[in-house]
């Protein structure tokens, strides 16, 4: 377990140090003064200027440039925003904690659907079923999910008029900023109204919920079903047939664990891509996170709210990947320690 | 009474358009407390008949038989399930990779536990809990494994291939069957290993009358421990007897051609000067021969054996060839 914690640190510290270097290479990449998009300070004079080249070394070689640049971004410093004037550390810690939850609690429920019917259909492998279900999974893939995300408004909530489209919470319900993820936050604050709160706030995630967990969903679908198919076609699930066990003891005692073992791995890299969903997904819903503010940041050309809002989005799934990697050594035991162990 | 009786099992791999025969008409009988050992090359179906008795075969196999007997039970008359609820009773199967056999995400001791016979324990569920635990422990010392508190614990991957086929002989004990079918239980082992699966296999068939159908491809390794023998050759019955017989006066050009390739052999029959062994290698089953398969390779083969050839029985040594050697030992 200490040489795999090991190795995913230094995966970890290694991929920082790449996208670090993308980020300091985009400043030059970037149209304008590199300074000036490092640090978003637009309306500088020239002699704030002249302090800030200094502090960023921009009189020395690009090697100790960069690593100012490190030792900034160690600091929580990563400048400020060139609309809001805002120091972007702020504006990304107001806003992460949004889509964390947004990204977290959809691809949680990704897996609680995709899992269960993707092994069903396994299960009636070429049966109808099967079809079937591969069938929602492929429709399912392909609706894109801007056009899903404005069918769900305009029929949840101006038709039928049953979820709110648009914020987190009723502006109504005023919650103490204490972590930042609104869910947790309502049910440690003594609002008298927290249970109304808590509602409305599910009621809010729902709809972003679905339309961000759906693509992600069908692609857990098939990658559980042939995960099942090739667990069922192991010689274990055979020699277990032989002891006489019946079909459902298989299934939940053997084929299961394994089947879940060889998704979860997986799941790593789905997460990126589901993240990439609800960026989309936040412009559509008004969701104040981190992927809305990242693509105004875009249109409005805020070359350093660019830069910092990369760093930390990727920084995000990043360790989300490497939190996945860990439940998939806890859960199997050959990942967990090396082959050669005891032989 | 026999305890199995097989005349006649076919199975045949189901492909769009003609049927392929993977076993061919193949008889087995056995006698309870007997060792008998299944022969023959790498893909002679000798897995696939195992599997087929057992009842684990998949959808794209169908099983046909003229006669399937369990202890007089007629099978084949039974549904599917019914004969998977005798069989599964009765009947244990060790397979030829025990690591593979092994679920690798659960620790031995679950898997020994949930082997246990539900019947063999009383009371409520707490106390049956405890029991199962020792019951799985006992497994474990029936079949020579003593440190079996790590054992229990281990996953399979922890443990040599000599432990996971003890653990897997352990579970196929667990519902104390009356057969038990070993399939290549020793393949890739040490030879020490090898000794002590067999010895084990041995003295499980001496204490406990349990009858055992060794599958191996390796003719002169099972020798030392079957009473008879059944040789097979690309999915067609080929000879049957006592281990004496087949060993020592093989009537099958086939099993003529075993005995001769094994070193030992040589040194019984001390007029053969050169190991003998057949040209050419077994066919896939795309391109299998008609009649009897062993044509294209027999040095005997003549226009006959385009017909498959019928069951001869010489005093309970069965061969199934046109011409066979029998006088050549007169
Ligand atoms: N799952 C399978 N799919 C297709 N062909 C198979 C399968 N399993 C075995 N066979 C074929 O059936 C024949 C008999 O195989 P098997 O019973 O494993 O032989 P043995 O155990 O005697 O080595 C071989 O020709 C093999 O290629
Ligand atoms: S039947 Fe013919 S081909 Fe087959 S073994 Fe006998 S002699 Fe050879
Ligand atoms: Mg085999």
């Amino acid at each position: 377990m200490l040489i795999f914690t090991l190795r995913r640190f230094n995966l970890f510290i290694f991929t920082m140090l790449l996208l670090t270097i993308l980020s300091f290479s985009l400043s030059f990449l970037f149209p304008g003064e590199q300074l000036i998009n490092l640090t978003g300070q637009i309306d500088a004079s020239p002699e704030q200027l002249a302090i800030l080249a200094d502090e960023y070394q921009q009189q020395s070689g690009l090697l100790s440039q960069y690593f100012s640049y490190l030792n900034h971004l160690f600091h929580g410093e990563m400048g400020y925003s060139m609309t809001s004037n805002l120091p972007i550390a702020t504006e990304v810690l107001n806003r992460l904690p949004a889509t964390i939850e947004l990204t977290c609690v959809a691809l949680l429920v990704a897996m609680f659907f995709g899992l269960p019917v993707g092994f069903c259909a396994a299960i009636y492998h070429r049966k109808l079923p099967d079809n079937l279900i591969l069938t929602i999974a492929m429709v399912g893939y392909s609706i894109p999910v801007f056009w899903l995300g404005l069918l769900a408004i305009l029929v949840f909530s101006i038709q039928l008029g049953w979820l709110p489209s648009a914020g987190q919470i009723s502006l109504l319900f005023e919650i103490e900023h204490v972590t930042g993820l609104q869910l947790i936050d309502i049910l440690l604050s003594d609002s008298p109204y927290k249970w109304q709160a808590f509602q409305d706030a599910t009621r809010h995630l729902i709809l972003p919920v679905i339309v961000v967990a759906l693509a992600p969903a069908t692609i857990f679908m098939r990658l559980a079903r042939s995960a099942m198919l090739e667990v069922l076609d192991t010689h274990y699930i055979k020699a277990a047939n032989a002891k006489g066990l019946t079909f459902s003891q298989i299934i939940y005692r053997h084929a299961m664990r394994n089947a879940v073992i060889k998704v979860i791995r997986d799941v790593g890299l789905q997460f990126a891509n589901l993240v990439t969903i609800a960026m989309v997904t936040e412009v559509i819903f008004s969701w104040p996170g981190i992927g809305r503010w990242l693509i105004e940041s875009i249109y409005q050309r805020d070359y350093t709210a660019i830069q910092g809002g990369l760093i930390v989005l990727s920084t995000f799934i990043f360790i989300v990947h490497i939190i996945i990697d860990f439940v998939y050594a806890a859960l199997n035991p050959l990942a967990r320690e090396p082959r050669n162990g005891k032989r | 009474m026999n305890l199995i009786d097989i005349r006649n099992m076919s199975i045949e791999l189901k492909t769009g358009t003609k049927p392929i025969f993977a076993v061919d008409r193949v008889n087995l009988t056995m006698k309870e407390g007997e060792v008998r050992g299944l022969v023959g090359e790498s893909g002679s179906g000798k897995s696939l008949l195992a599997q087929a008795i057992v009842g684990v075969l998949d959808e794209k196999w169908r099983v046909d038989a003229d006669r399937f007997h369990w202890r007089g039970n007629d099978l084949m008359r039974l549904s599917p399930a019914e004969r998977k609820a005798i069989i599964s009773k009765d009947v244990a199967m060790i397979f030829q990779e025990p690591m593979a056999c092994l679920d690798p995400t659960t620790t031995i001791g679950e898997q020994l536990e949930e082997a246990v016979d539900v019947e063999q324990l009383t009371g409520f569920f707490w106390q049956k809990r405890q029991q199962r635990k020792q019951a799985a422990i006992n497994l474990l010392h029936k079949v020579g494994i003593k440190k079996h508190e790590v054992c229990v614990k281990s996953f399979p991957h922890q443990l040599t291939d000599a432990l996971c086929q003890r653990v897997m002989i352990a579970m196929a004990l667990a519902r104390r069957p009356m057969l038990l079918i070993a399939d290549e239980p020793t393949a890739a082992m040490e030879s020490t290993n090898q000794g002590q699966i067999f010895r084990l296999l041995a003295s499980l068939n001496q204490l406990k009358n349990m009858s055992i159908l060794l599958i191996s491809h390796d003719l002169e390794n099972v020798t030392h421990w079957t009473n008879n023998i059944t040789v097979m050759y690309s999915g067609q019955f080929v000879e049957a007897g006592t281990t004496e017989q087949i060993f020592n006066q093989p009537y099958h050009p086939y099993t003529r051609a075993l005995v001769d390739s094994s070193p030992k052999a040589n040194r019984m029959i001390p007029n053969k000067s050169r190991l003998m062994t057949l040209p050419g290698s077994i066919p896939i089953l795309q391109h299998l021969p008609i009649g009897c398969r062993l044509g294209p390779r027999c040095p005997r083969a003549q226009q006959k054996c385009v017909h498959a050839p019928k069951i001869k029985n010489f005093h309970s040594h069965q061969v199934s060839c046109h011409f066979p050697l029998k006088d050549s030992y007169s």
